[in-house]
């Protein structure tokens, strides 16, 4: 057979049989072999069609390693925490991003979307769990937090809602303002109880409003709401509260709408409608650490997921600050 | 006359005509074509799902689209299907040779074509049966693999059961309609003289020699009056112990004139191709969010409908409307011609219209959407590759102030072009022009409502 014959049936047997076995080869294996660092590629679907794969990853204490999350579908957005403080941003459809990390102390971590992607883009999550190599099986467990353990011991139901089955009594007159109720403050009498953040935390507004009535006489309902406003909101740092909106933008927007008023692009597709953060007259009946326990743990049969296993307690109580924010920020 | 007005290009660039005869000429480009298509396949298979980051779907979809349509079909005729890798694995297998000539005798079951399929009918129902999935198809780059595998299984088993091309001359739904538009191509290959051919008595461009196959496309040089069927693979060329052939350079569309070769077949496939240039048109760029939602099967019973919808329309409705704007026209004027015959010739002065709407159309997204070849250049397969430093090419629409424009030169150049040849192809049934330029007034009105109806969608 002549030379060129040969050299062109080798050609064939290299373009369909090499080409595709290089390619195959260098991404499967000779990639994840020649890597410095453990690669872990991860395809983002939207949840309909499977959400993250693979949804659970092993890792090792101080393992160097590289996330690399795919999206497939439509655009998702990938976050990592608790406490970690990542977050890629928007991987857009067919690209990809990485992240280079290790994990200092054994535990649980979650990877999850925070870009609304479909209607079950709140299951759209990943467990990564960290392992000492000395003791493979000893995981830590997730200790109880202290806010919804105390809330159970004082026999609060996180999922009730108070005062069900009346109207909110509490009229609002104007557009509550947190930045007139700072002006307000000086003048004010205001019981040494509700100047403590903790006692605020456990009780909601409307409670305080009668405390604020007796020591304030003649004043007017609508300034002392909007003092109560500016008490509510007046505990965190604008840093933190920055972070807080952020991450509201992109974990609660979706259903709870962006201003807070219960009517994100979700909102139709949850089994309860969402809870509309800038109605004065709902958030005022609301106790600080009842929101911090549903962020934290759900909410029963409302498709409110839980962000627990996402948010660090600082973050969740950043988000509550937050939350308060929402129906009094109208203009002085 | 044969050949009249011609300029023979292999007697004017002697290093084209080696070039042609060179046996490696043709596998070398099919072996470039065949590893671009497995990269194709490969991604469609095995890289990301997302359409506009697949290999498979930008660069078979978009650039070979754009290359085919726009420059290879209209200047060149059927070259894309001399180095096209579909049948190559297939009509490799069956010589046993690639390059050199292989045995005489060919590895195949040697079946006889059924004579009912000697014709275009089978490229027109695949065709129509491919494009009724389009949306689907060229979006998916899993469909779209399994779709070009395909392809590649049919010509490899038919190569195994008959002899030649037979996959590339009856059944391939693209082939088809090259072979229609090729018509219009300025080239074409001839012989130099039919009684030379006539008088020789081996007729080695049938039957192969040592320097060469017999016709794959089982056509018969001597004889050939039209582009349709030569899949230029210049076989003759190599075989012909007579210097016989010729590669001319003619004017556009000379192959629409020649009268005795018109069939119904390909007059269908000019409907064919007319009707889905415009449904695309309708679907992918019209205002009927409804409609591309039944087209991309979000429902299989509106789907279903679409189907039933887009097969009427080619198949009835469209060549219907034709039919009777002729059967008016014949009725007014006492012609006498058959309608059939009738229908048939003037289907041809469609087939500038269909090439230019075509070619209108593909620009609208070819421009819209090519710049996605640059980022999938480097990362083909949606992994994150960067294999050129273009994987971050922001997606950038070209021309899209001029867009419109271009569509309605295109189209107007087609439509002149039409009713040119629609003038010309009554003179052959006419001897005198007013009769002809009566006969011609109903195909110029029906090019006149397909162009408005195609610049009504583009232009909004």
């Amino acid at each position: 057979m002549e030379r060129r014959e040969v050299a062109a049936w080798v050609a064939v047997v290299l373009i369909v049989i090499g080409l595709p076995g290089a390619v195959l080869g260098y991404q499967r294996w000779l990639r994840l072999a020649a890597a410095e660092r453990r690669v872990i590629d991860i395809r983002a679907y939207a949840p309909e069609r499977g959400g993250f794969a693979p949804d659970a990853i092993r890792v090792a204490v101080n393992e160097p390693l590289t996330l690399r999350f795919a999206a497939m579908d439509v655009t998702h957005g990938v976050a990592l925490g608790p406490g970690l403080g990542i977050d890629l941003g928007h991987v857009d459809p067919g690209k990809v991003k990485e992240i280079s990390l290790s994990f200092d102390r054994p535990g649980t971590y979650t990877y999850y979307c925070n870009t609304w992607c479909g209607p079950d883009h709140w299951r759209m999550r990943g467990t990564i769990q960290v392992i000492d190599p000395a003791n493979p099986d000893l995981l830590p467990t997730a200790q109880p937090d202290p806010i919804i353990e105390a809330l159970i011991a004082e026999g609060v139901d996180i999922d009730a809602t108070p005062d069900a089955g009346r109207a909110s009594a509490l009229v609002i007159e104007r557009p509550l303002s947190a930045q007139r109720g700072a002006t307000l403050l000086s003048n004010m009498t205001i019981p040494p109880e509700v100047r403590d953040p903790a006692w605020r935390r456990s009780h909601p507004p409307t409670h305080t409003l009668d405390l604020l009535r007796r020591a304030n006489g003649q004043v007017a309902q609508a300034d002392l709401l909007d003092v109560l406003a500016s008490l509510w909101t007046a505990d965190t740092a604008p840093a933190t509260l920055a972070a807080a909106e952020s991450l509201y933008n992109k974990n609660c927007a979706a259903c709870h709408g962006q201003t807070g008023g219960g009517d994100g692009p979700a909102a139709g597709t949850t089994a309860e409608k969402p809870v509309a953060f800038a109605d004065a007259a709902y958030l005022f009946e609301r106790r600080s650490d009842v929101l911090y326990a549903k962020i934290r743990r759900g909410g029963m049969g409302t498709d409110m997921p839980n962000f627990g296993t996402l948010f660090t307690p600082e973050e969740t109580w950043a988000l509550v600050e937050y939350l308060w924010t929402l129906p009094a920020s109208a203009p002085p | 006359m044969l050949n009249e007005g011609r300029l023979d290009l292999l007697a004017r660039v002697p290093l084209l005509k080696r070039t042609l005869k060179a046996r490696a000429f043709q596998p070398a480009l099919m072996l470039l074509t065949l590893a671009v298509f497995t990269l194709a396949i490969l991604s469609g298979l095995a890289g990301t799902p997302v359409g506009s980051r697949n290999f498979g779907i930008i660069f078979v979809w978009i650039v070979w689209w754009a290359l085919l349509i726009v420059v290879l079909v209209p200047f060149l005729g059927r070259f894309w299907c001399a180095v096209c890798p579909i049948p190559a694995p297939g009509e490799w297998l069956q010589r046993r040779a690639i390059v050199r000539r292989g045995p005489a005798r060919p590895w195949t079951r040697g079946l006889r074509w059924p004579r009912r399929l000697k014709n275009m009918w089978l490229q027109n129902f695949g065709f129509l049966g491919v494009a009724v999935f389009s949306t689907i198809i060229l979006t998916r780059p899993g469909v779209s693999a399994l779709l070009l595998l395909g392809f590649l299984l049919a010509g490899v088993v038919l190569s195994a059961l008959y002899k030649n091309r037979v996959f590339c001359r009856y059944v391939c739904p693209v082939g088809g309609f090259i072979g229609l538009y090729s018509l219009m191509a300025p080239v074409e290959l001839r012989v130099a003289d039919p009684d030379v051919c006539a008088d020789h008595k081996t007729k080695d461009c049938i039957t192969g020699n040592a320097a060469g196959y017999g016709c794959p496309w089982m056509v018969y040089p001597g004889n050939l009056m039209r582009n349709v069927y030569c899949g230029l693979c210049f076989e003759c060329l190599k075989t012909c112990p007579r210097n016989n052939i010729v590669l001319n350079l003619r004017p556009f569309g000379s192959d629409l004139l020649v009268a005795k070769e018109r069939r119904l077949d390909e007059a269908y496939k000019a409907f064919i191709m007319l009707g889905c240039a415009l449904l695309y048109s309708a679907v992918l760029l019209g205002p009927w969010g409804w409609l591309k939602g039944w087209a991309n099967m979000e429902s299989l019973p509106h789907w279903g409908l679409y189907a039933l919808g887009f097969a009427a329309f080619n198949l009835a409705l469209l060549p219907g409307l034709f039919w009777l704007m002729l059967w008016i026209a014949r009725r007014v004027t006492r012609a006498r011609r058959p309608m059939r015959r009738l229908f048939v010739d003037y289907a041809y002065a469609l087939i500038p219209l269909g090439l230019a709407a075509w070619i209108a159309f593909s620009f609208g997204f070819v421009l819209v959407n090519g710049s996605y070849a640059l980022s999938v250049l480097s990362d083909p397969f949606g992994w994150g590759w960067d294999l050129f430093g273009t994987a971050e090419a922001a997606w950038t629409p070209l021309g899209t102030a001029l867009l419109p424009m271009l569509q309605v030169g295109i189209l107007t150049g087609g439509l002149l072009f039409a009713l040119n040849t629609a003038y010309k192809i009554a003179r052959q049934h006419h001897a005198h022009h007013r009769p002809a330029f009566l006969a011609t007034l109903p195909v110029s009105g029906f090019a006149l409502a397909v162009t408005l109806g195609f610049l009504r969608l583009y232009l909004g």
